[in-house]
């Protein structure tokens, strides 16, 4: 509490919106970084408060909050005062120092009541509308599962059964119920194939999810520690994603054989992908650039040569998958390679731009240690000048947080020339992972990350490759 | 520990805009990347005043005119050389200047430091001094054979007390067409291109107006510039070879170098930036490219320079011939796109830099500088 006198300076009820809406006003992840946080002068770091409608009303309530117990502190401490009443002016000043934390919880108050009282029914109604126009929807359905490269595959798979049939997607990363029902709403009722990406942050969300989709194909991307803080065990996040068995036959389900956990798991399914095989396919010839990666795929006498624009063997997998799901939707070999041939690398995942001769890969949205591997796999083999690496190390990793991140720290030591950790809690972790393998690279810790990443024309030369993995917002510490 | 380093520009000369630049973009901004340094910003205003504040390193302090204000509400810096060289007590640890021209490129700046026994960045003072001459410089070229094109030089007092006489002295002498320039001045300030006589004296009394001392050259034929970027000390190394593009038929001035820039669209291959426009790495006729990097390690060489300096080279295409044109101890934003292209970033050019300095005055103390005599026994 060094820094406790930071609460009550006229930015902090500022400080308390920017954290609300940070968070999506998801009051779990609001609470758990005010507790957090302890110098409320750093918080906004990345960005500025953005005044929406909602934001100003609870502007002005906090106002009003802060107007009403300023008064009552004035009043009992006048009172006191005037009175000689040494208890009432001990319970002025407790209710002096206890308000940032009233003005902190208070505000959550009306937003709770907001949410129970408006946006809850709200949303239950869209979701059974949306129940609807899935339930009677003629198109088949694909799901999209995994802790990881869901949005990839999804957007793969749209770009490339786009060649011949209809097909619609869930957008972005828009994958909880009231996403999917409100991108429900939004189709045609002719479309061929429905594509959706299912979130799962708690046990149970796939299978809510499927209720409401009803897919008949999935695609398993993989399973990792991502979210463990909200799912308690790992045995829980595979349970959840292996929720889709209930929906899905055996026959139809794609699952990743290069994740560990997911080929751990015993089901019926028995089509597996990998960097060697999808389904009854056979991937070979596999090569990978900055530009780009081709391989083949053979099944019987039917061969197709795949060209992406995505960067790393990692990608091998889920495109081969996506290729033999497009051919088990009655698209032709050609019809396939030339979806893939447009498939392009995804804003912040594996995504290459030149600057000054130097490559710079931004895959910022990658978030799991599977990514990280297969990240600095490819650096490693990327034969530049100077490889760089830059990473803030991932978040939601619980009770694994240290084991993963000193993992990192490994595989950096033997992939890069340059490391860039972004200052925080796992930094130290990742430190230890260099040590242990005595790192002989030069290592630069940096605690402005918008500073670093808006002058990083500064950093790079002609001939460096710089891969820039994960970013945590402010409310990671 | 972070070292401390001190960044000096402004200063009381033509280039004062373009050494803030130089200072803002390609010095203070990567010495900050780095993350290992306290930088300690020494602004010199146009009258000669140090003053020094964080403020210093916003480019809009400058670009909004709100510079004025801050130079009259800060006192001007205390400079002392008690226990090590010293800014209002701050104790520094490596001077870097980002100083163009007078006062500072010219080896004035390296004199103090000198005296302070301070590592300072770029050339030392005999260097700094030697390339601020046009004329020096030819003549210190010339003497190791390296060859230059022809020229004749005067003094501002020579020319002014017989014009006509000294205008006609050059005609007959060079060969036009032929380049009039300040001997002193960078930035391709107050040079001109001539083709006759009454070209030649207009263009020799705009030079008198800015220098005391007046350089006349020979154009070479058949004309392709260059421009080298060298680094080190003792075994210093080149950037790529860079050709600046002006218009088509002209000379790179400096309108050219500091105001077109990155202003009209280039082609491919073309860089475009703060020193406008040019072909990096330079397209030459075989063999050139080897000649002319070995000229400007000659140069560099000869001229005594270490830390960093830019060697500007003049070919005959026809003839191959390769001729000593100008050299610049401090290039504009260090030329730091030309060492990004070579594969050095602007983070490790001047973290170089600092090492090449500090390494400079490590060589130095080991030099006797003083011996015990008797000389004073006898007074």
């Amino acid at each position: 509490m060094k820094y406790f006198w930071t609460r009550f300076l006229p930015s902090y009820p500022t400080v308390l919106l920017y954290m609300l809406q940070d968070t999506e006003y998801r009051l779990g992840r609001y609470l758990g970084w005010y507790h957090r946080v302890d110098d409320f002068r750093l918080v906004m770091k990345r960005r500025t408060l953005e005044v929406t409608r909602k934001v100003w009303l609870l502007r002005t309530a906090l106002w009003l909050l802060v107007v009403l117990i300023g008064t009552a502190v004035v009043v009992l401490m006048y009172v006191a005062m005037t009175e000689q009443m040494v208890g009432l002016f001990l319970i002025g000043l407790a209710l002096l120092l206890a308000a940032p934390f009233v003005l902190a919880y208070g505000i959550v108050l009306p937003l709770f009541l907001g949410w129970l009282l408006i946006q809850k029914p709200r949303e239950k109604m869209i979701i059974a509308t949306a129940q609807k126009i899935l339930n009677q929807h003629p198109a088949r359905r694909i799901a999209i599962v995994g802790s990881f490269g869901k949005t990839t595959a999804k957007e793969m798979l749209h770009v490339v059964m786009g060649e011949r049939l209809h097909v619609a997607a869930t957008p972005g990363n828009m994958n909880t119920a009231i996403g999917i029902s409100r991108f429900a709403r939004t189709l045609q009722g002719n479309e061929d194939v429905l594509i959706f990406e299912l979130g799962e942050e708690k046990v149970g969300d796939v299978r809510r999810l499927s209720r409401l989709t009803r897919p008949d194909f999935a695609v398993m991307t993989g399973i990792n520690e991502a979210h463990l803080s909200s799912f308690g065990t790992l045995e829980n996040t595979v349970g959840t994603i292996f929720e889709i068995d209930e929906f899905v036959p055996p026959r139809n389900l794609y699952k990743n054989a290069e994740s560990p956990l997911v080929k751990r798991h015993k089901n019926k399914s028995k089509l597996w992908f990998s960097k060697k095989v999808a389904g009854e396919w056979r991937v070979s010839h596999v090569e990978t650039s900055i530009e780009g990666t081709t391989f083949s795929m053979k099944r019987k006498k039917e061969t197709m040569r795949i060209q992406t624009g995505l960067i790393g063997v990692h990608t091998v997998g889920v495109t081969a998958a996506v290729a033999a799901l497009a051919y088990d939707f009655g698209l032709r070999t050609q019809d396939i390679e030339r979806g893939m041939r447009k498939v392009r690398p995804f804003e912040h995942r594996m995504d290459p731009r030149p600057m000054h001769g130097a490559w710079i890969i931004d895959d910022t949205y990658n978030g799991n240690s599977q990514g990280v591997a297969a990240g600095l796999a490819f650096l490693k083999k990327s034969g530049a000048r100077r490889r760089v690496y830059v990473t803030p190390g991932l978040v939601e990793q619980g009770s694994k947080t240290q084991e993963v991140h000193e993992e990192i720290g490994v595989q950096i030591a033997s992939s890069a020339d340059v490391v860039v950790l972004m200052q925080n809690s796992v930094t130290e972790y990742i430190k230890t992972g260099l040590q242990r393998r005595k790192f002989k690279g030069k290592l630069i810790e940096v605690d402005a990350p918008l500073q670093f990443y808006t002058n990083l024309d500064q950093f790079v030369a002609a001939g460096d490759i710089v891969l820039m993995q994960n970013d945590w917002t402010d409310n990671y510490q | 520990m972070k070292k401390t380093i001190a960044v000096y520009f402004g200063g009381r000369s033509t280039e004062h805009d373009i050494s803030i630049i130089t200072a803002l973009s390609s010095v203070i901004k990567p010495l900050e990347m780095a993350g290992e340094y306290n930088i300690v910003p020494v602004y010199i205003t146009k009258d000669g005043r140090w003053i020094s504040d964080s403020l210093l390193k916003d480019v809009a302090l400058f670009s909004s005119g709100r510079i004025d204000d801050v130079v009259k509400k800060t006192k001007p810096v205390a400079v002392t050389f008690d226990g090590g060289f010293r800014l209002n007590g701050k104790k520094i640890d490596v001077n870097f200047p980002s100083m163009h021209g007078s006062y500072g490129e010219d080896g004035s700046l390296m004199g103090l430091f000198r005296m302070a026994g301070i590592p300072f960045v770029g050339a030392d003072m005999d260097a700094s001094v030697i390339a601020m001459d046009k004329v020096l410089a030819k003549q210190v070229a010339e003497a190791n054979k390296i060859p230059t094109s022809k020229f004749m030089f005067m003094t501002r007092d020579t020319f002014l007390a017989n014009q006509t006489k000294e205008t006609k002295r050059v005609a007959d002498s060079l060969r036009f067409p032929l380049f009039v320039k300040p001997a002193h001045l960078g930035s391709s300030i107050g040079v001109t291109r001539v083709v006759d006589t009454d070209e030649l004296h207009n263009a020799l009394e705009v030079a008198a107006y800015y220098d005391n001392k007046i350089i006349v050259e020979e154009a070479v034929p058949n004309l392709i510039e260059v421009t080298i970027p060298v680094m080190g000390n003792k075994t210093p190394k080149t950037a790529l070879v860079e050709r600046p593009l002006a218009t088509a038929d002209e000379f790179f001035d400096f309108d050219n170098k500091y105001i077109r820039g990155g202003g009209k669209k280039s082609g491919g291959g073309k860089h475009t930036g703060a020193q406008g426009y040019s072909e990096l790495p330079a397209k030459l006729p075989a063999g050139l490219e080897s000649t002319a990097i070995e000229t400007a390690l000659s140069v560099y060489k000869a001229l005594g320079f270490e830390g960093t300096a830019r060697i500007d080279l003049l070919i005959d295409s026809k003839s191959k011939k390769v001729y000593f044109n100008e050299v610049n101890p401090l290039p504009g934003s260090l030329y730091a796109h030309n060492w990004r292209a070579a594969g050095v970033s602007t983070v490790e050019l001047v973290q170089d830099l600092i090492h090449l300095a500090e390494q400079r005055q490590a060589e130095q103390s080991k030099l006797q500088t003083t011996f015990s005599s008797s000389f004073l026994r006898q007074f």
